[in-house]
């Protein structure tokens, strides 16, 4: 029976004549958080351009539900999984604009519903992208991958430029898209507070699997 | 109409001593270039002289079939010659021979069409010469800045795709930006000219002794055509840059370091 969720079987990734991630097998949960993590340069934030499809595996495959990745449609792929980088490149002037750029249909009504989730208000609306901080452009970047109703979320250290209360309430929104059915995959050093987030973990180091499991258990993390 | 102004080989051997000058100058400098201009000298004289050579067997014997046969030569080396700026993007040899072919195509066929110009060897070589070249140049340009444009923009390329975008919506900005630089030099010509330079069609009938009156209305038609020539180059480079750019999932194909110069 196919498992439901990312299964990774022997994956491997060269990028810039490098080897980024060498023989990968591991299973990333439907309906959960996974949390992925390791010391920079273990290949976690180009494990989540695999998963959205922006590169292409030099070894193994992918499977989502029991389907490789490629049999999908890469364009509606991408909106079904739906990748937050960890420096948000904003795309144009506006706020609102910046909103519509996943989903030109997007109406106002919805667009500040989409904010007020990553906490930035219906205000913003009308704002110009134009003197946002980092922790506020952060955020409207998340809101950017929402707006295209994603099924599963990854997130690359998604809170690295917010403050404690800013953090607390992403924390609070992927605690509520995964209850709300959805999934998601979080690369973040900041262990600590992303284990009570994360149902699973995988620990890459050096471009392999070196742990895998519940967050609890696991070497890397160390004591809870 | 007076005689034609056009110099004998003595005349040619004495202009010679404008390259002696300048590659004085360049060696009293120690810019390191002299050979190269005795050189790039030597090489424009001797292909010149092959080049009227075979042009003169051309215009006598070849017709429409050995004008065509000069004018695919000249879309050969053009295209090669406009990828060299393109190193490293895929394709690029392809892409730039195509663009620089299409461009030629559509511009000296619809001035034949038109009843412009007519199909003797000594007419339309030198018109789609002009075309060529005019095309290779903005081929060029496009290339250069779309190479740039991947490079400096992959992060907003990226961020695009990874919202659902097609490579065309998702590259479409950037694509825009290197069609503009490539298509300026050729607007800025079309706008100043005569004002800061007589170009090269209006000198040559000019030193050949046609009035001046004359004359422009061959400069009109060129500045026309090569306005068209370089949007239909950069147009269709930028579209053909594309494909290769990306693959069929829409992922954008990394780019081998640029070459050091």
């Amino acid at each position: 029976m196919s498992q439901a969720g990312f299964v990774l079987e022997g994956v491997g990734l060269r990028r810039g004549g490098a080897q980024v991630l060498t023989g990968l097998s591991a299973h990333l949960p439907r309906g959960c958080c996974t949390l992925v993590t390791g010391p920079s340069g273990a290949g976690k934030s180009s494990l989540l351009r695999l998963l959205n499809r922006l590169a292409e595996p030099c070894a193994g495959r992918i499977l989502l539900d029991g389907r490789p990745l490629d049999g999908y449609d890469p364009l509606s792929l991408r909106r079904r999984v739906a990748l937050v980088a960890q420096q948000t490149v904003l795309l144009t002037g506006s706020v609102a604009r910046e909103l519509a750029v996943g989903c030109p249909t997007l109406d106002a009504e919805r667009a500040a519903g989409l904010l007020e989730r990553v906490g930035l208000g219906a205000s913003f609306l009308s704002r110009s992208t134009e003197g946002l901080s980092g922790g506020q452009a952060q955020r409207l970047g998340l809101a950017r991958a929402l707006a295209t109703d994603p099924e599963i979320l990854l997130l690359d250290e998604p809170t690295s430029a917010l403050d404690a209360a800013a953090t607390g309430l992403v924390d609070d929104l992927l605690t509520a898209f995964v209850a709300g059915g959805g999934s998601a995959v979080l690369v973040s050093h900041r262990t600590a507070h992303t284990r009570r987030l994360a149902g699973h973990a995988l620990v890459l180091r050096a471009g392999r699997l070196a742990e895998t499991g519940d967050p609890a258990g696991l070497r890397y993390l160390g004591p809870s | 109409m007076t005689a034609p102004a056009i110099p004998g080989w003595p005349g040619v051997a004495a202009s010679a001593a404008l390259v002696a000058l300048a590659a004085l100058l360049a060696a009293r400098a120690r810019l390191g270039l002299t050979a190269d201009m005795l050189v790039a000298a030597a090489r424009a004289l001797g292909q010149l002289v092959a080049v009227a050579a075979v042009l003169a067997v051309v215009f006598a014997h070849g017709g429409v079939p050995g004008s065509l046969a000069w004018i695919a030569v000249m879309v050969l080396i053009a295209g090669h010659v406009a990828a060299r700026r393109a190193r490293g993007l895929p394709r690029a040899p392809s892409v730039a021979t195509l663009a620089v072919a299409v461009a030629t195509v559509v511009t000296v066929a619809t001035l034949v069409v038109s009843g412009v110009i007519d199909t003797r060897p000594h007419v339309l070589i030198p018109v789609a010469g002009m075309v060529v070249s005019g095309a290779m140049q903005a081929t060029a340009l496009t290339l250069t800045r779309l190479r740039e444009e991947v490079e400096t923009a992959r992060p907003q390329i990226e961020a695009r795709l990874s919202l659902g975008l097609d490579a065309a919506a998702a590259f479409a900005p950037h694509a825009r930006t290197a069609l503009r630089t490539a298509m300026l030099p050729a607007v800025d010509a079309t706008k100043v000219v005569g004002l800061i330079s007589l170009p090269g069609a209006m000198t040559g009938l000019i030193l050949a002794g046609v009035e001046p009156l004359t004359a422009i209305r061959y400069q009109i038609v060129v500045m026309y055509m090569l306005l068209a020539a370089a949007t239909l180059a950069a147009v269709t480079t930028a579209r053909l840059a594309r494909t290769a750019l990306f693959d069929e999932a829409h992922r954008l194909h990394e780019l081998p370091a640029p070459p050091s110069r």
